[in-house]
């Protein structure tokens, strides 16, 4: 029942921790449910209380964690406005964007008990949305690739780049052919407001997709 | 019957998206469960007259099934294209109803618990409310009922038919009754679990795969089933995993068993997590985890409280490391063809108390039976220590002793990777050598 605000780093930490979870169940659940990666990787494991499928692959896991935990710090500062999954095809295109839009409140206060199993169970709809997702996209071209980019806000990345959160693992400016992509189409999945974090997540989708 | 249930199941389905199952919507609309599952029936008939926009469906099955003469009852939640096949493979059946209608075909089970997992929480009290199973002796025991009962639950099970006929009534999910014999370790367990899990211990069996777990289960606790798998972790868990694969092989994680599995179950998690193997058994991965577990065996047997080394074991590591050292430092003077590099790098463990192991990508280079020299990839222990200033010195590499090397690299698996260059042969002065 405390009132803890945004100066107190702890919580900034507490909200980024959480985000980073659910962002990493949310690749790999996009990965399974997209077929990026043959099926035969996933396994089945339990987070915010329902089956999700995640990969078993090592590299693939460090690549995502690594990932994450260089968008932890943005997240933290409320400096990341968009976590995007893209998924490309073989010439790099992109084919589907999967859009995470996320902001936090400037004056973050814990105020009720159940606020973080009222964020599970918010985020357990995300989970859930993102398992049907195929249900409003068309079946992605063979051979694809996926990537992370995250959109920032003003020019956080100045500093990412002079300080190098993981070493052997930088980030770059993207490239203006992933960032772009023809004829999107857009499709809400679901959104999401509590106490800590408001977030949207839709899926930009080419609208011809081989 | 009110008639726009039609237009509300169409709404959920199109406009929301929704996977609607039959328990939810009958939540949701407050009618009883026969209801709901018939209101799902027509509403799937109306709409495959129309025509529109393709729509999936699961179904219940349950009925007998006789699987190598032993005759169990099976109920599974299986897809529409599988429904036929699966109810000519049963000798009986007792039910078949539509479980759930969606617009997106699912790849696995997993959503539809998700689906019922709020719906039912937020009824916790009543959720049997339209349910329709009902006994009327089953009440909920008073506090004092419930301490004796936890204490006699330590004890093996005494009757695991009345447990059975308490949990048919209870006000949780329905649990369809077995006909299945408890073990006495079932007891630990909370006592609706127990059935499930049987179902869905002999489901893993038969050839139903992920597309047909036992209703309202698809659980993904890591500690789950293939029970075959289980047989090759030879670990501290050992004993729970044992206890597991009888009684919990697959995860029906059911809330009121949490509490009581919880701790058999996180440590067995944490015994092997990736290697623990899913509820759907494909063949490619049984046969990733097979070649994972052969490994993990030979591991076994050296190191009784290590499991697949990561990170955050590391602690752990250390200790049993000294122990390994010294069987191998006694049984190296003796055989000469014992790999140099074994002795040497023990040598190096020995001063360096800290070390760490991971799994590198490492080819060997031996020579097999026939005489040709053959170098394979695989996934080997290595240990390595913090300072990493543990090169063995390994000059001359010799090609004879190397036919020796494979069996007991098996043997001595954590050690022999010791050594940077696993393919190089050491020359017989490096024992005496001090680096």
């Amino acid at each position: 029942m405390t009132t803890l605000t945004r100066q107190d780093l702890n919580f900034g930490q507490v909200v980024a921790d959480i985000l980073c979870e659910f962002l990493e169940v949310a690749i790999h659940l996009i990965l399974y449910v997209r077929e990026v990666y043959p099926s035969g990787i996933f396994q089945k494991r339990k987070k915010y209380n329902v089956p999700v499928q995640m990969s078993c692959h090592p590299e693939l896991n460090q690549y995502i964690q690594d990932t994450l935990h260089c968008v932890k710090p943005l997240i933290e500062k409320n400096d990341a406005e968009k976590v995007v999954v893209v998924i490309m095809d073989k010439e790099h295109h992109p084919v589907e964007r999967f859009v995470f839009e996320m902001s936090q409140p400037p004056l973050l206060s814990i105020s009720s008990d159940t606020l973080l199993s009222h964020v599970e169970q918010l985020l357990r709809a995300f989970i859930l949305k993102i398992s049907v997702c195929d249900a409003v996209l068309n079946n992605n071209p063979p051979g694809c690739s996926f990537t992370v980019l995250v959109h920032t806000r003003d020019a956080a990345t100045r500093n990412m780049e002079k300080v190098q959160v993981i070493k052997d693992f930088p980030w770059i400016v993207a490239d203006e052919q992933e960032v772009h992509m023809q004829e999107p189409r857009l499709i809400p999945l679901k959104t999401m407001t509590s106490d800590i974090v408001k977030m949207q997540l839709y899926v930009e989708e080419r609208a011809q997709k081989t | 019957m009110d008639e726009l249930y039609l237009d509300n199941i169409d709404e959920f389905v199109n406009d929301h998206d929704k996977i609607v199952t039959y328990k939810w919507l009958s939540l949701t609309l407050g009618v009883h469960v026969n209801t709901a599952k018939q209101m799902l029936y027509h509403y799937l008939d109306h709409k495959r007259k129309e025509s529109s926009a393709p729509l999936h469906a699961t179904y219940l099955v349950s009925g007998k099934f006789v699987d190598n003469g032993q005759t169990s009852h099976k109920v599974s939640v299986v897809k529409e294209d599988q429904l036929e096949d699966v109810k000519s493979k049963m000798s009986l059946i007792v039910s078949v109803h539509v479980y759930s209608v969606q617009k997106a075909l699912l790849k696995d089970s997993g959503p539809l618990y998700g689906v019922d997992y709020d719906a039912v929480k937020d009824n916790l009290k009543n959720c049997s409310r339209y349910s329709a199973i009902r006994c009327a002796s089953a009440v909920p025991r008073s506090s004092v009922e419930l301490q004796q009962a936890r204490h006699t639950q330590l004890a093996p099970a005494p009757e695991p038919e009345h447990k059975k006929s308490a949990t048919n009534g209870d006000a949780t999910p329905a649990s369809k009754p077995s006909t299945k014999p408890q073990k006495g370790i079932m007891g630990m367990f909370a006592n609706k679990s127990a059935l499930k899990n049987q179902d869905s211990g002999k489901e893993v069996k038969s050839e139903q795969k992920e597309d047909a777990p036992v209703v309202d289960e698809p659980k993904s606790k890591p500690a789950a089933k293939a029970n075959p798998m289980m047989n090759f972790f030879g670990t501290q868990a050992a004993k729970k995993t044992v206890k597991q694969e009888e009684a919990a092989p697959s995860s029906s994680s059911a809330e009121q068993q949490r509490p009581s599995s919880q701790p058999e179950e996180t440590h067995a998690a944490a015994a092997a997590p990736p290697k623990n193997s899913k509820k759907d058994s494909r063949s490619k991965t049984k046969r990733l985890e097979d070649s994972d577990s052969e490994e993990e065996k030979m591991d076994k047997k050296k190191r009784r409280r290590i499991k697949k080394p990561e990170p955050d074991s590391s602690d752990e590591d250390v200790i049993p490391d000294s122990p390994q050292q010294m069987e191998t430092r006694e049984a190296s003077p003796s055989p000469k063809k014992k790999a140099e590099p074994v002795s040497q790098s023990h040598q190096g463990n020995c001063e360096m108390k800290m070390r760490k192991k991971r799994r590198v990508l490492k080819s060997r280079t031996f020579v097999d039976d026939e005489g040709c020299i053959v170098t394979e990839k695989g996934y080997e222990s290595e240990s390595y220590s913090e300072a990493e200033d543990d090169v063995p010195k390994d000059p001359i590499p010799a090609k004879r002793p190397a036919s020796s090397k494979p069996d007991e690299k098996k043997s001595q698996k954590k050690a022999s990777a010791n050594s940077n260059k696993g393919t190089k042969q050491a020359s017989i002065m490096g024992f005496f050598q001090k680096k």
